[in-house]
């Protein structure tokens, strides 16, 4: 057995279940995502004592468990033909009892919306952080994210929706 | 700012501006419809939160010490038996303990399902208004308290385990809370739950109790602590 440094393994224990549910908006299926984030913690542990700020620990993981994501889509996709990340769906077999029509609606949300919104759901990043994580500009940041909660609005919207919040006065 | 800039900000997810919270707090309308979006990132939130799998941790930290770091040596079979019998006895108390402390409590339980089931219709039944809600609180926790702690986004009263509760929602650090104020309601010590990635924390206070739900276990037992040095 080999030891892992105590302050990695806080550090993964701490941002584990984030970084499942990130990875698993990103894969949609549980066993990729669970795939990722071991491969992705393996690299992290290997580079963690280059990491010069221990506070940006979580903001270095989630950016990680993205590369080894998109790392896996281009093998799998140089492997088998190409995978249209877009089109990936969910294999969550577990219905939640709450938050059903949400997340029903977050399976068809395009990845484009689906990651900065989840990095900042789950990971609580501002957009500056996340066009940072996701190499592009604040602007964009906002435009996908407000994109990304009216599509979800508009979707868990029926007749007499709650969400659909109205016109202005 | 105009309430189409105002709504526009708000979908954008980013923490209330003092502009904002300046043509929230003199537009009616826009206050309405920011306490239906605080309701929808809840379930946003929720809804995000996908179940992690059993046992989800322990694999990544075993898959980290058999792949991880350069190999070390390995104790003797003698003293690794030791070290297994003794990590055995420590992992089980330690495991027993953790499931007692963290045995869900059924009115903390209720506040959760309260959350989960009742709160968009208690909304929808409308608040009451600052005076009367003053009023109503005073016997277990002074209004400007729970306003010291966060922004109220809705107060009402609603029916609650056979009492007349009050229903408070609110944003604590970008965080949505709920908190059910429950006078008359004595619990004897302070009482926990999770459930579907929501948590909850019942607070004996000095003539009822308050219920807080919210998704950062952190920062309700955080409030939960400073509700209860206030009331002292």
């Amino acid at each position: 057995m080999k030891e892992v440094d105590p302050n990695f393994e806080s550090v993964a224990r701490a941002h584990a279940g984030d970084l499942f549910r990130f990875a698993f908006w990103l894969t949609r299926d549980r066993q990729q995502a669970e795939d990722v984030v071991q491969e992705a913690l393996l690299r992290g542990w290997r580079s963690y004592r280059g990491l010069r700020e221990p506070g940006a620990a979580k903001a270095w993981l989630f950016s990680i468990v993205r590369n080894e994501f998109y790392r896996t889509i281009s093998a799998n996709a140089r492997h088998a033909g190409h995978v249209d990340v877009a089109d990936l769906e969910i294999a969550d077999e577990r219905p939640p009892a709450f938050g059903l029509e949400i997340r029903d609606a977050l399976k068809t949300l395009p990845q484009t919306y689906a990651e900065p919104l989840a990095l900042q759901v789950l990971g609580g990043f501002s957009c500056a952080e996340i066009a940072e994580m996701l190499e592009t500009t604040e602007g964009a940041v906002m435009t996908r994210l407000t994109r990304a909660r009216q599509t979800l609005k508009r979707l868990v919207s029926a007749p007499g929706a709650r969400w659909s919040g109205g016109g202005l006065p | 700012m105009t309430c189409l800039d105002f709504r526009r900000l708000l979908l954008t997810g980013e923490p209330e501006s003092a502009l904002m919270r300046a043509h929230r707090q003199q537009c009616p309308a826009c206050e309405a419809h920011a306490v239906e979006h605080a309701l929808f990132e809840r379930e946003l939130g929720l809804g995000l939160s996908v179940p992690v799998p059993l046992g989800f941790e322990e694999r990544l930290l075993d898959r980290l010490t058999v792949q991880g770091a350069p190999a070390q040596a390995l104790p003797n079979p003698g003293r690794r038996r030791m070290l297994v019998v003794a990590a055995t006895t420590v992992v089980t108390a330690g495991l027993g303990g953790m499931m007692w402390y963290r045995r869900d409590d059924p009115l903390a339980m209720d506040c959760i399902q309260f959350v989960m089931k009742e709160e968009a219709k208690s909304i929808m039944m409308g608040a009451m208004p600052r005076a009367e809600a003053v009023k109503a609180l005073a016997e277990v926790v002074p209004l400007q308290r729970i306003e010291q702690i966060g922004q109220i986004l809705h107060i009402g009263p609603c029916p609650f385990n056979g009492i007349t509760a009050y229903h408070v929602v609110m944003s604590v650090m970008q965080e949505k809370i709920t908190l059910l104020v429950m006078p008359g309601l004595m619990v004897s010590a302070r009482k926990r739950a999770g459930h579907d990635g929501l948590h909850a924390r019942v607070v004996p206070l000095r003539n009822g109790s308050v219920g807080m739900v919210g998704s950062n276990a952190g920062l309700l037992d955080n409030l939960a602590g400073v509700l209860r040095s206030q009331s002292t």
